[in-house]
């Protein structure tokens, strides 16, 4: 299996983020210090101040609703199939916790903002899945 | 009031693909703002610009090819300059006026030529071969979520499901720039309006986004020469005084390229209300505010943020003509042409408009106006100078 798509190239800080996403679970970066949520992780916690907030790749639900969304119709990447939904998706877990990705359901989905949604995992090559969504019922 | 003033400026023709190296081009053009501001390279101490390539193929740049730093501008025109800076930020142009004025304040230089060069690179302005996604890509690229298209297309989306506002109501923004910029001899888009029914011909490329609601790429260069009040009182042209400027802040902390609209919205509010507090101006006081136009949905964020009209409202304002130049009672708010009307030049409409309406220089499209406001990028990420006719 290999893919046309960019592919993520983890690194040190990301290496567990990925590694989750290819056993289909989604993570977050968590700060230890307050336990504020933010991606991607970066050297300070804006929440806290803390500089040493060893963030921690946390599960969570993979639930979340749809802030707003585009229709991508020329791509600028390599090897995405246009056209396809992105969607930016507010997660359950905490407030203006937002992230981007595909929606799997097709151009016909019923799309509206506050849709939820649940998260999808894409398999783009061995060991390398990324994050995408599908709506979820209310 | 800031006590400095543009005593001076030029302007390239703005060209698809201009036939010469972008580095001579630039250089032209700084000898005639010097020439026009009545002064002498010698003289002029100061050089402050930017460099940024608004582009997301991942072009190599060259300095005096792609993209003019003020020290190859310096060197070009071998001058003996005391400061030579350059704006790191957004709001390229609107943060390069606020470090000239900090060093003609300071003393750092006398006279200070801000210029701002825009290339179009050859092949895919933003297409970008990217096979692997490595440090912030990693967390975007490989979800599909790249380039500036889909950057503005979400909050788009979101104004118009959130406001209830009809992307036809965009044509009213596109056709006034370009209306605009047809009048501009040195515009791209020189005697070529757009009617609405073109507008809406054009096909989606990220919904609500299609090509003409962008600014086309294009080669051009302008400069201005800055000095204090008092010193451009002395030289040929009617001043313009710099009445203050601010640069956005937003400090939430986002994925690359990711713009909610509430972040544009705050930010936009906190920049102007700096800019108030900072000039003593209010929105009832300026007559010519020439708001961003990169893209679009950006004319409708500056408006609100600007208060010329409320949050929301944006679209039925300019639908209703809230901002035909050739209406009286309107706001001229893209009397420049901006970059729709122009073409990809970063702010540079903007600030020239300001800066010849109120220098009276603007010949058949003089205006009876006296506070401006140029507007770069966007309102949370992004700058505004305020220009007077008179001094503070």
């Amino acid at each position: 299996m290999t893919s046309e798509r960019p592919v993520p190239v983890p690194d040190e800080t990301s290496a567990p983020y990925w590694a989750a996403a290819a056993e289909h679970v989604l993570t977050i970066s968590r700060c230890r210090q307050c336990g504020t949520m933010a991606l991607p992780p970066d050297a300070v916690c804006t929440a806290c101040g803390s500089t040493d907030p060893e963030y921690e790749f946390t599960p969570v639900s993979g639930r979340g609703v749809i802030r707003s969304w585009t229709v991508v119709r020329q791509s600028f990447l390599p090897g995405f199939d246009v056209p396809f939904v992105l969607v930016d998706v507010e997660l359950t877990e905490q407030a203006d916790l937002r992230v981007i990705g595909r929606l799997l359901d097709g151009l016909d989905a019923h799309i509206r903002l506050g849709a939820p949604v649940r998260a999808a995992f894409e398999d783009l090559a061995t060991g390398i899945a990324v994050p995408a969504w599908e709506l979820a019922d209310d | 009031m800031t006590d400095v003033a543009i005593a001076g400026y030029a302007h390239s023709t703005i060209e698809r693909r201009a036939g010469r190296p972008l580095g001579a081009v630039a250089v032209d053009t700084a000898r005639a703002a010097i020439a026009d501001a009545g002064l002498t390279v010698d003289v002029v101490d100061g050089f402050i610009s930017s460099t940024m390539l608004p582009s997301a193929g991942g072009h190599r740049t060259v300095d005096g090819i792609s993209m003019v730093s003020s020290a190859w501008m310096a060197r070009g025109l071998g001058a003996d300059p005391t400061y030579v800076a350059g704006f790191d930020g957004i709001g390229q142009l609107s943060g390069s006026v606020g470090m000239a004025v900090n060093a003609v304040i300071s003393g750092a230089a006398d006279y200070v030529l801000v210029h701002r060069a825009l290339h179009n690179p050859a092949a895919g302005y933003h297409a970008n071969p990217m096979r692997e996604a490595r440090g912030t890509h990693q967390w975007t690229a490989p979800q599909g979520f790249f380039g500036p298209l889909a950057m503005i297309a979400l909050p788009y989306t979101e104004y118009l499901q959130r406001f209830g506002a009809r992307r036809e109501a965009m044509a009213a923004v596109v056709t006034e720039a370009r209306k605009n910029g047809a009048r501009l001899p040195w515009s791209y888009w020189w005697a070529r309006p757009l009617t609405a029914d073109e507008y809406l011909a054009e096909p989606a490329l990220a919904d609500p986004i299609c090509r003409l609601d962008c600014d086309i790429p294009v080669d051009g260069v302008a400069a201005f020469v800055l000095t204090s009040a008092e010193r451009a009182r002395d030289l040929p042209n009617r001043p313009v005084y710099v009445a203050g400027q601010t640069n956005s802040f937003s400090g939430r902390r986002r994925l690359p390229l990711h713009w909610p609209l509430d972040d544009i919205i705050d930010g936009g509010v906190d920049v102007v209300r700096r800019l108030w507090q900072q000039t003593g101006l209010t929105i009832g006081d300026v007559d010519l505010p020439q708001v961003y136009d990169g893209f679009s949905p950006l004319v409708w964020f500056w408006l609100e943020a600007l208060g010329v009209c409320p949050v929301g409202e944006a679209h039925r304002f300019v639908e209703a003509g809230g901002i035909d130049s050739d209406r009286p009672d309107s706001i001229p708010a893209l009397s420049g042409g901006g970059a729709l009307g122009n073409g990809r030049m970063h702010g540079v409409p903007q600030m020239l408009e300001c800066y010849l309406q109120l220098s009276r220089r603007a010949g058949d499209r003089q205006r009876d106006v006296s506070v401006g406001l140029a507007c770069q990028a966007a309102p949370h990420f992004g700058g505004v100078v305020a220009y007077t006719a008179e001094p503070g």
